[in-house]
């Protein structure tokens, strides 16, 4: 089913949780909404579900109005960050609550918890109770449940928040193979890029009550629309600077960097990518500016080093791979050069 | 088993010489068995002094005695249905909404435990006595407040009734829903029209006859219920705010409705402390002595409860009836204190089970 959010607000208290968001969903897809804390993304997720509801603005399921429909009413598989499994009910009977609350017959509940515990591979935990179960394997029954009624959106709340590193890798894979095997639309929130990227058709980016940029994970990532996202997306050093004439000018020095895609003249932000951030031992004249190595760590496949630009003594870091070599001058206290490429240059809104 | 050393000779940092460990323990031991102990085996002795037979002859046989058994046993399980209802309800408004007020309500929950139960009954008798506010005139025609008193419950249910089934989002509400003010107001004063004037009509309740409050039955209820009004929502309050809303929310996401969330979500959640608020409740409503004894006016087999009964006996003289009623209570507590343990038992266990097994599968 897909859901189109139109134009909506949220405010509590005097807190704007969402400032006019709009959103389609398309019917089947795994969408990620990204962001870091406070930026809306669980308030959006809830009132798809009807958990909240919105202070104006719409919502609708392949085109009907369900803005003001009961959460009960819904369809929605909601899955919480804490799970929320009743405590009191085994795992088969947790995952029977959707049907029997909507007086299924018997044989069918039966039948429909054993598909289930089938597909979450945990049958033979079925008369456990919560308690006696790891994250993992309750998360994984807040899964089975929210999908027992065949609902046909199903959200997730930082589904993989609560466990730890190892257990999150092997559920992320699991829930992107679930997904093509069922096909129901599914939205998830998450603050970490890597699972939105790994796990997500689509991937909506959220900063301030607001959406960035929607787009595929390569989309956003190769495209990012804003300096947010871009800083948002995996490790960047930003520079303050003016654009002119399609020059980006860094800070107050005599470095200029091309800008790729046209902005208005003015001050701007210029990020890059730390693996695009080259150390030389020279300056060979190339738009390059002199730093000094605060610290370098060469443990694993990228050596990280931290920098501090001699002109105005603000921070930079970059990750240079191993293999393509490493200058010998590389300490911690030694002058280096630094030139940046594939930067991307943003307006900058604050100033 | 925190006053044995620690094993192996190891002495942890903060355990105290092995001379204080065992004078606090006697001293202990002793005054309980001095002040709890002693007396009780004596209650058991002395109702049993004359025999099994005259023991049994004093509960049964005597009509004022096994009228107290009766009364108390009217009194204490309906002060207990009344202190059900509303400490479910307190605990429920406390634990899952703010609202103006909710820490005077709180506060007020309390109020019955530190009011000496004296006060208490005194507030009734200032109330619903002949001296009182309102005694005289019930004395005079009180089954004439009936029909209103009637009517008032129907219009407070019609309120409540609105309240529960208004949709909360605002977009939802339509007709009726959007004027709450005029919908209460005009139907309130038809359904408290519609309760009234039948029984008006029809003179159902008698005319000059007066409703006894203090002094009988009713006057009894109240006091009980207000002294024992704490235990329920005392025991309810904490457990549901540990809980806290997100297994409900999970249960409406899942398509039930308010009343399967309650009956099936809500109270199993709360089961144990709702369980131990009832026995504790009741324990404390069978017994109830200071508030009983200002508002029941001792009418020897109409309004002495069992602990007032026990009292009256002991002034007779007559012990081995007085300790007769006396052993029924304590039997009513040492099963409570069972209960009690009983539960914590069933419920550390269970803990400790769950605990233990979610700690193999993790690991």
């Amino acid at each position: 089913m897909s859901i189109t959010i139109d134009r909506v607000c949220k405010r509590f208290g005097s807190f704007v949780a969402l400032d006019d968001v709009s959103l389609d969903v398309p019917d089947g897809t795994l969408l990620a909404l990204l962001g870091p804390s406070g930026s809306g993304k669980t308030t959006l997720l809830r009132i798809i579900a009807g958990l909240e509801i919105a202070d104006s603005g719409r919502v609708s399921s392949d085109g009907q109005d369900i803005t003001h429909q009961a959460a009960r009413d819904r369809k929605v598989g909601f899955v919480f960050q804490h799970y929320a499994l009743f405590r009191h009910m085994t795992v088969a009977e947790n995952i029977a609550y959707g049907l029997k609350v909507r007086k299924a017959p018997r044989d069918e509940i039966k039948k429909r918890v054993d598909e289930m515990l089938e597909l979450i591979r945990l049958d033979f935990l079925k008369n456990r109770y919560p308690g006696q179960l790891s994250g993992g394997q309750r998360q994984r029954v807040a899964l089975a449940r929210a999908l027992a009624a065949q609902p046909s959106v199903l959200l997730l709340d930082e589904p993989f928040g609560a466990l730890d590193a190892k257990v999150r890798q092997e559920l992320r894979k699991w829930i992107r193979r679930l997904h093509d095997e069922i096909h129901v639309t599914s939205i998830f929130v998450t603050h970490d890029q890597e699972e939105a990227f790994e796990v997500a058709d689509r991937v909506v980016v959220m900063n301030h009550a607001r959406i960035e940029q929607v787009g595929t994970p390569s989309e956003v990532y190769a495209k990012p629309a804003t300096a947010f996202v871009n800083q948002f997306l995996g490790n960047v050093s930003s520079f303050r600077g003016t654009v002119r004439d399609n020059r980006f000018r860094l800070g107050e020095t005599s470095t200029y960097l091309p800008v790729r895609e046209p902005i208005a003249n003015g001050p701007a932000i210029a990020c890059v990518r730390h693996h695009d951030i080259k150390v030389h031992a020279q300056s060979d004249g190339n738009g390059a500016f002199p730093a000094r190595v605060r610290h370098v760590n060469t443990a694993g496949a990228l050596v990280r080093c931290e920098l501090e630009r001699i002109d105005d003594g603000t921070r930079l870091a970059a990750e240079i791979c191993q293999e393509h070599g490493v200058p010998a001058s590389l300490r911690p206290g030694a002058q280096v050069f630094v030139e940046l490429t594939n930067v991307r240059v943003f307006a900058d809104a604050a100033s | 088993m925190n006053a044995s050393p620690a094993p192996g000779g190891l002495r942890r940092a903060q355990a105290d010489s092995v001379w204080v460990q065992r004078a606090l323990t006697f001293v202990a031991v002793a005054v309980v068995g001095m002040l709890v102990v002693v007396p009780l085996i004596n209650v058991f002795a002395q109702a049993l002094a004359d025999g099994i037979g005259t023991y049994w002859r004093n509960l049964f046989d005597d009509h004022d005695t096994f009228q107290s058994i009766k009364l108390t046993l009217i009194v204490a399980p309906t002060a207990l249905a009344l202190n059900l209802v509303f400490g479910v309800a307190a605990a429920w408004a406390i634990a899952k909404f703010t609202f103006p007020g909710r820490t005077l309500l709180t506060a007020l929950i309390d109020l019955p435990f530190s009011v000496s139960p004296v006060v208490a009954g005194l507030i009734f008798v200032l109330i619903f006595g002949l001296q009182g506010y309102v005694g005289p005139f019930l004395r005079r025609d009180g089954y004439s407040v009936m029909p209103y008193l009637l009517s008032t419950l129907a219009l407070a249910a019609f309120v409540l009734g609105y309240l529960a089934l208004r949709p909360v989002h605002r977009e939802a509400r339509r007709g009726i829903w959007n004027r709450p003010f005029l919908t209460i107001g005009l139907g309130g004063a038809l359904v408290f029209a519609a309760a009234l004037l039948p029984q008006l009509y029809f003179d159902i309740w008698p005319h000059g006859k007066s409703l006894k409050i203090i002094f009988a039955t009713p006057g009894l209820i109240l006091a009980t219920a207000f002294i024992t009004f704490p235990f329920v929502a005392r025991e309810l309050i904490p457990v549901m705010e540990a809980i806290g809303v997100e297994e409900e929310l999970a249960a409406v996401s899942l398509g039930a409705n308010g009343w399967q969330l309650f009956w099936q979500i809500t109270v199993p959640n709360v089961k144990w402390g709702l369980i131990y608020g009832i026995i504790l409740c009741n324990a404390r409503a069978m017994g109830e002595f200071g508030a009983v004894y200002v508002v029941s006016g001792h009418i020897a087999g109409q309004t002495d409860t069992m602990p007032l009964r026990i009292e009256k006996l002991f002034q007779e003289y007559n012990m081995p009836g007085s300790f007769a009623v006396a052993s029924l209570l304590t039997l009513v507590a040492l099963a409570t204190l069972l209960a009690k343990i009983g539960l914590d038992r069933a419920e550390a266990a269970r803990r400790r089970a769950a605990a233990d097994e979610s700690g193999e599968l993790a690991a």
